[in-house]
């Protein structure tokens, strides 16, 4: 059952992709795309780059060159889009506070470099497979990009979390289903590309992945298309005590 | 293996930190319970007189350098704690602002999105004053780090007044007995 071409890996490949161009399709109608254009250009160019890529896998036609060629293209593709993605969420989050915009754009590009480097880093010193260099560099891509990417969304999540500031419902969706994802990917890509594993215990980290990647695409379902609970717009009472002590400092201010 | 094995580790606490992060916002977003009661006092002109150079100069002049070490330290640390409790005010305040952000009043709306703003720039100034102010520990050198934090604190009174005027305006908010 847990093997290359069963049902399973047949349904956990098409289906989230398949899902996920209904998501696009949903987004564009009800018009939330406006305010996210990088995550629907993600959720439909990253659905289209993964069927091609399925196709081709059970397409007698597609020799194991070329399937290797568009699975380069696909990843160089949907890489790209996960960074724009990603600058998007802190965009989206942060611009409206000009007392941390500036800082959250400095941090990310710092973080961000920093990822790049030691990804480099971790390429540089990766052992040797014995694999064809273009499944091999393709591999350590994969974790290259992951490693940026769950290391870019964790800061993300801390950097907001000590402003206390409260996610809208759908950024924090998507933010969340990628981290997971990248998480997951990470640590399965890195066994894949460094762990020396023979191809039978491979292909459980494959389903793995894709089973991730379709729990991921629900969470994006129910964030974006199912309305959350009305926060309710109750008075906000502010303790007396601090209401004195300002006070306090305002009278003091005025009268100086 | 040895970096496959890092590489997964790194990515476990990744994902550990993420769904904490993520649980404790469901947590909150279910409880619904008013944040306003987790504001502490501050004395304000306690803070001011630990903020002031001309009050560690004046220590400076008239005790042994010995003593003025441990005395500065001493205040150093007091600072500290005031520093933290505004910071924790003003992630208080950002949740109040917050709340009121997506009200139907242009006003309220506007004063919740001002609160909002200089309550992330105290926190900000928080946490770089906390570092400049634990530098100064492990060195001495003039420090004026928490100078900045009390500006900011009080520009935060304004906001906070207006923002809970607009959204009650019989409140009783007791600007002095003066007025």
């Amino acid at each position: 059952m847990l093997q290359p071409h069963s049902l399973i890996w047949h349904y956990l490949w098409v289906a989230p992709n398949v899902l996920l161009l209904t998501l696009g399709f949903l987004l564009f109608r009800r018009r939330i795309y406006k305010r996210y254009p990088a995550f629907l250009t993600f959720v439909i160019l990253g659905a289209i780059a993964q069927l091609t890529i399925y196709i081709a896998d059970v397409s007698p036609a597609i020799d194991p060159k070329t399937w290797w060629y568009l699975f380069w293209a696909g990843l160089l593709v949907e890489g790209t889009i996960k960074f724009f993605l990603i600058g998007e969420i802190f965009e989206v989050t942060f611009q409206d506070y000009h007392s941390i915009a500036r800082l959250s754009r400095i941090l990310i590009r710092s973080v961000g470099v920093g990822l790049v480097l030691a990804s480099a880093v971790l390429a540089g010193i990766a052992p040797q497979d014995g694999r064809f260099g273009i499944v091999s560099g393709a591999h350590l891509l994969e974790e290259a990009i992951y490693l940026v990417e769950s290391g870019l969304l964790v800061f993300f999540f801390l950097f907001s979390a000590h402003f206390k500031l409260a996610l809208s419902r759908p950024i924090y969706g998507i933010a969340l289903g990628l981290a997971v994802s990248a998480c997951v990917h990470l640590a399965t890509w890195a066994i894949l590309t460094n762990g020396g594993l023979p191809n039978s215990q491979r292909t459980i980290l494959d389903l793995l992945n894709m089973a991730t990647y379709h729990v991921c695409v629900l969470i994006w379902f129910y964030y974006l298309l199912v309305p959350g609970r009305v926060a309710t717009k109750s008075i906000v009472s502010v303790p007396e005590h601090s209401l004195e002590v300002w006070n306090q400092e305002l009278e003091r201010l005025l009268h100086q | 293996m040895t970096l496959a094995i890092v590489l997964v580790i790194v990515a476990a606490v990744s994902l550990a930190v993420i769904l904490r992060l993520a649980v404790s916002r469901s947590l909150q977003v279910s409880a619904g319970t008013s944040p306003a009661g987790q504001i502490q006092p501050l004395d304000i002109a306690a803070f001011r007189n630990l903020t002031n150079p001309s009050e560690d100069q004046y220590l400076r002049r008239r005790l042994p350098s010995a003593e003025f070490r441990r005395v500065r330290r001493e205040r150093l640390r007091a600072m500290s704690s005031y520093v933290q409790v505004a910071g924790k005010n003003a992630a208080v305040l950002v949740k109040i602002g917050q709340t009121a952000l997506a009200s139907d009043n242009a006003n309220t709306s506007e004063a919740a999105h001002q609160l909002v703003d200089q309550a992330l720039l105290l926190r900000r100034n928080c946490a770089f004053a906390l570092i400049r102010i634990h530098m100064a520990l492990a060195w001495p050198f003039p420090n004026e780090a928490a100078a900045p934090i009390l500006r900011g604190y009080e520009q935060l009174n304004g906001c906070t007044l207006l923002l809970t005027r607009l959204q009650n305006p019989a409140a009783p908010v007791h600007i002095s007995a003066n007025w």
